[in-house]
């Protein structure tokens, strides 16, 4: 087991949550897809975290986990708002703060 | 050799996962593979000996914010014609995965140039994450802390039903 599979790993999975949040447009595609990119970054940093030998990395990632959980919070409650409003969950559909947009 | 095949089964986990998250259409599938990928993840975190970070993985992670959108998923329930029409999903998915394809192998260069074989460490045992988080990351950890009473609040605020739209409905 060496630390490069870690790497590969972290890569393609990162490039997913990419994929993800270009290429659909439901919302919550949208928001998982972020939650993966984020969550890559976490096991990066327990990667190296081993590979250092220190253990600030698990503390890093503990706190972007938290960070995690904030995010989910407000990024849900947003998806309901807009829902209750629009009635949809089409990203393309929330243009209300464009400039010379008139049907909000 | 043990370990070489439980990280290609986790690796597997999380990869289908993940791909089925972006490529399902219905939006509760799309949570499951989520799901897998978040379980395939806390499993890494053990095979890399963060014992506490495997847990926090479970419980905040799978627990928590997993079940929070399948909870407002199924709420939601969006029909048919809410959704978004996405004729050309696949078209969509295959165009980016090539624009990003370069972007992927620039990272895993960059990163493998590291190059360093694993150091022999003890386990990350919960004692040591918490000694160094209450010395070293005590400034971080207060300021998280803030920022999930700010996420909290604003989410309440957010998601409450405003005047207007009460009226309307009444």
């Amino acid at each position: 087991m060496t630390p490069d599979m870690f790497f590969l790993l972290t890569s393609l999975l990162f490039s997913i949550g990419l994929v993800g949040l270009i290429s659909r447009r439901n919302l919550f595609v949208v928001y998982m897809s972020i939650e993966l990119m984020l969550s890559s970054v976490n096991l990066l940093l327990a990667t190296f975290s081993k590979v250092l030998g220190d253990a600030s990395g698990s503390v890093i990632a503990l706190l972007i986990i938290a960070v995690i959980a904030a995010e989910a919070a407000i990024f849900l409650a947003m998806i309901v708002h807009i829902y209750r409003e629009n009635r949809t969950i089409d990203s393309d559909d929330f243009d209300k703060l464009k400039e010379g947009n008139s049907n909000a | 050799m043990l370990e070489i095949s439980i990280f290609s089964i986790l690796a597997m986990f999380m990869l289908g996962g993940s791909i089925a998250m972006i490529s399902n259409k219905q939006t509760l599938f799309s949570a499951f593979g989520f799901l897998v990928a978040m379980i395939g993840l806390a499993g890494m975190f053990a095979l890399l000996d963060s014992r506490f970070l495997a847990l926090a993985q479970i419980m905040v992670s799978v627990g928590a914010v997993v079940v929070l959108s399948m909870l407002t998923i199924l709420t939601i329930n969006a029909k048919e014609e809410n959704m978004p029409h996405e004729p050309n999903k696949f078209k969509w998915i295959i165009v980016s995965s090539i624009l990003v394809t370069p972007f992927t192998l620039l990272l895993y260069k960059t990163l493998s140039s590291v190059h360093q074989n694993f150091s022999e460490m003890e386990t990350v045992s919960s004692k040591v994450v918490g000694k160094l988080l209450f010395s070293e990351w005590v400034l971080p950890f207060e300021i998280v802390s803030i920022l999930l009473l700010t996420a909290m609040v604003g989410a309440i605020v957010i998601a409450r039903k405003s005047d207007k739209t009460s009226k309307e409905q009444s």
